[in-house]
């Protein structure tokens, strides 16, 4: 298995960071639905409050549920450790922040994201975080974007919308060169397809509401530390290896190495930005990671059925999916994703934006929504929701167009699926006249 | 903290807190494979409770520069050096697996300045077995998952940790990766003078056992404890890697033990 453990995956994502309880002996991991813990005496209390020992002192920062969750994830990427997080976006604006001050900078791939763009591009700028955008495989750009004070790189291994994968060993090798951390997004992969650590990438990232959690019931996020990067070595991140006022002066690389970066997320942006995930979120996601691999093998199985069949169909323009041979990252997703990229495509219809309104519109069984990873067939359109206010242009530079459909494959049965596709094909038939 | 010992810069850890040489020291040793990390959650603590620690990466281990020492009778020499350059006039040794082995042979001389002697998942030797050594000398990575998989007991392999959040075995893992992990296991192997070592001991003694040891079974650690006539502490349900598996438990060991032998 992976560095954190000599389980399965699949024993892994339902036993590991929890034992029975031995008050109760519970089965399924307990809601601890509490804020706080009773210290055991003063001396106790101020031990834990000056890290001196383990153990939970406030939800805020760490709660029984939530972290049975987090040594889960953590345990199913080959993680030292992991902090789940209010949600996707929360996990990444940590991340930034522990490892970039005012005047820092991050290299970021092109194709990511919205919110996250966003994030990158305009809510870190007022903070004096610039961010250079690079087409994230192109070694050339990414090695001319990175400056002085460029603290990381930053990339989805899939990205979104335009499903290129990142080449996470190429991205490393040149980030590694200049003493940064690469910073993986792996909402679209999850560990059960593809875990960054074994690729070079240093941090991960998810939206655990996503494929993790899988049945769309709870907004979450994780930071996962790979450990091994060498924070000592380059003087560049001076919050993990400077002095920390508010512990005495406390060293987070020197005392705690591998767990360095999570010790000073806990320390930190847990306790003073609060960003925690609730204890009954941790419980419904746990319920979703522990069929993370039986749902991801049919998520794959039916992304694989549909493309095929997308691809024979005279009102399907065009498709993409990584494991496409056209798909420009084919080669990187051969190699990273062996058992398939995904269950996220794309594909266009005849009639354009007009056509994908009509394909929409005849669906019953997909879910017209602004969401991906569930359960459930999703379908998005742009141009007719996220996109509406662009124009032609600006779809395409937007890595998007005016007749995409976004598809993230869902579970059910795929005669079920592609049956309810052949509806919406002759709705776009029917339009086209 | 930074010392020069052999002409090699050498890093110590000490807990959060700058050396005070005027407190009673707790000196902490690492195993093998291992470094100043595998105390975290066992030297703040002293630190801030009133003594000064001093937990050094043995040469060429964590942070420190030189060559790993090859045998543990150099390694001990080499900690004796280590602990004149802090001057510290009351000195308690802790030392994990072949760490308390590198104690045994600085305890001597130490002389007076010796306050008491704690065995952490230890015994007097600790043969290595022949397939762990041959792992480690093919490829680091692979002596390291023979470590893992022998140093840590059933609940940690279970993803269980102390620490909220954390996989022990992981961090273990990127402890090890840095460190010369053959060197360490050839010289324990070839350790034969603890059993002379330990009958020249005659300060406090404490040993501290993990029920679920597999690389220094909990009969090794009985004898060990009867010849030094030692206080004893069983910790159940852990491994091998005690400070790193069990590290609340170990630290209320250890420190029970030294604050009831601290004037």
């Amino acid at each position: 298995m992976g560095k954190s453990s000599f389980l399965g995956e699949e024993t892994i994502a339902l036993h590991s960071g929890y034992q029975p309880d031995p008050s109760y002996g519970s089965r399924a991991v307990p809601i601890y639905q509490t804020t706080s813990y009773v210290f055991e005496s003063v001396d106790e209390a101020a031990a834990l409050f000056n890290i001196e020992k383990g153990g939970h002192i406030y939800s805020r920062m760490t709660n029984p549920t939530v972290a049975t969750l987090e040594q889960r994830i953590a345990a199913l990427e080959g993680g030292t450790g992991a902090i789940c997080t209010a949600s996707g976006m929360s996990a990444l604006f940590v991340t930034f922040i522990t490892l970039c001050s005012a005047g820092d900078h991050i290299v970021s791939a092109a194709q990511i994201y919205g919110s996250t763009a966003t994030l990158l591009k305009h809510t870190l700028k007022r903070f004096d975080i610039d961010c250079t955008f690079v087409s994230i495989n192109d070694s050339k750009s990414l090695t001319e974007a990175i400056q002085d004070n460029t603290k990381l790189v930053f990339c989805e291994s899939i990205g979104n919308p335009g499903l290129e994968v990142s080449d996470l060993p190429a991205i490393s090798k040149i980030a590694h060169e200049y003493g940064l951390p690469v910073v993986v997004d792996a909402t679209f992969a999850t560990p059960s397809l593809c875990r960054p650590f074994e690729h070079g990438a240093d941090i991960v990232v998810h939206s655990v509401t996503k494929w993790l959690g899988g049945h769309g019931v709870a907004v979450g996020g994780v930071i996962v530390d790979g450990g091994a990067f060498n924070w000592g070595a380059h003087g560049k991140h001076p919050t993990l290896t400077e002095p920390y006022e508010p512990f005495h002066g406390i060293s987070f690389w020197e005392e705690y190495g591998p767990s360095a970066l999570v010790m000073r997320i806990r320390a930190e942006s847990m306790r003073d930005l609060g960003p925690s995930m609730s204890p009954h979120t941790a419980f419904l996601l746990l319920q979703g990671v522990e069929t993370l691999s039986l749902r991801m093998q049919q998520h794959v199985k039916n992304a694989k059925q549909l493309t095929s069949w997308l691809l024979e169909q005279q009102l399907v323009t065009w498709v993409n999916h990584p494991d496409l041979p056209d798909n420009p990252t084919h080669k990187v997703a051969e190699r990273l994703f062996p058992h398939g990229a995904g269950s996220m495509l794309c594909f266009g219809v005849q009639g354009g934006r007009n056509g994908g309104r009509a394909f929409m519109d005849a669906l019953k069984l997909a879910s017209n929504l602004a969401n991906v990873g569930d359960s459930r067939t999703l379908v998005l359109h742009p141009a007719s929701t996220t996109h509406s206010r662009l124009d032609d242009e600006a779809m395409k530079a937007a890595g998007s167009s005016v007749d995409l459909i976004r598809v993230s494959v869902g579970i059910e049965s795929i005669a079920d699926i592609i049956k309810d596709f052949k509806g919406g094909l002759k709705a776009v038939e029917r339009m086209a006249g | 903290m930074i010392t020069i010992v052999n002409k090699h810069k050498t890093f110590a850890a000490t807990g959060g807190c700058a050396f005070d040489k005027d407190k009673p020291a707790v000196v902490f040793v690492h195993g093998s494979g291992l470094d100043h990390r595998c105390w975290a959650l066992q030297s703040r603590w002293f630190a801030f409770h009133g003594y000064s620690v001093f937990a050094p990466d043995l040469p060429g281990h964590g942070l420190s520069a030189g060559e790993p020492l090859s045998t543990i009778e150099a390694t001990g020499q080499w900690l004796v050096k280590a602990l004149n350059t802090i001057e510290a006039p009351s000195i308690h040794l802790v030392g994990h697996s072949a760490g308390f082995l590198v104690a045994l042979e600085a305890a001597g001389a130490l002389g007076d300045r010796l306050k008491t002697l704690t065995a952490v998942a230890s015994s007097a030797s600790i043969p290595v077995s022949d397939l762990l050594i041959a792992a480690a000398e093919s490829s680091a990575a692979e002596g390291a998952d023979f470590m893992l998989r022998w140093g840590f007991g059933s609940q940690t392999h279970a993803g269980i940790s102390a620490v909220p959040g954390m996989q022990p075995i992981a961090i273990a893992r990127q402890i090890i990766s840095g460190n010369p992990l053959a060197t360490d296991f050839k010289a324990c192997h070839n350790y034969c003078a603890g059993g002379s070592r330990v009958s020249e001991i005659n300060i406090p003694s404490h040993v501290i056992l993990a029920s679920e040891d597999k690389m220094t079974p909990i009969k090794f650690g009985l004898e060990l404890a009867s010849s030094l006539r030692a206080r004893i502490t069983q910790i159940d349900k852990t491994g091998h890697m005690l400070p790193i598996e069990s590290p609340k438990r170990t630290l209320e060991a250890i420190k029970a033990f030294i604050i009831e032998h601290t004037d």
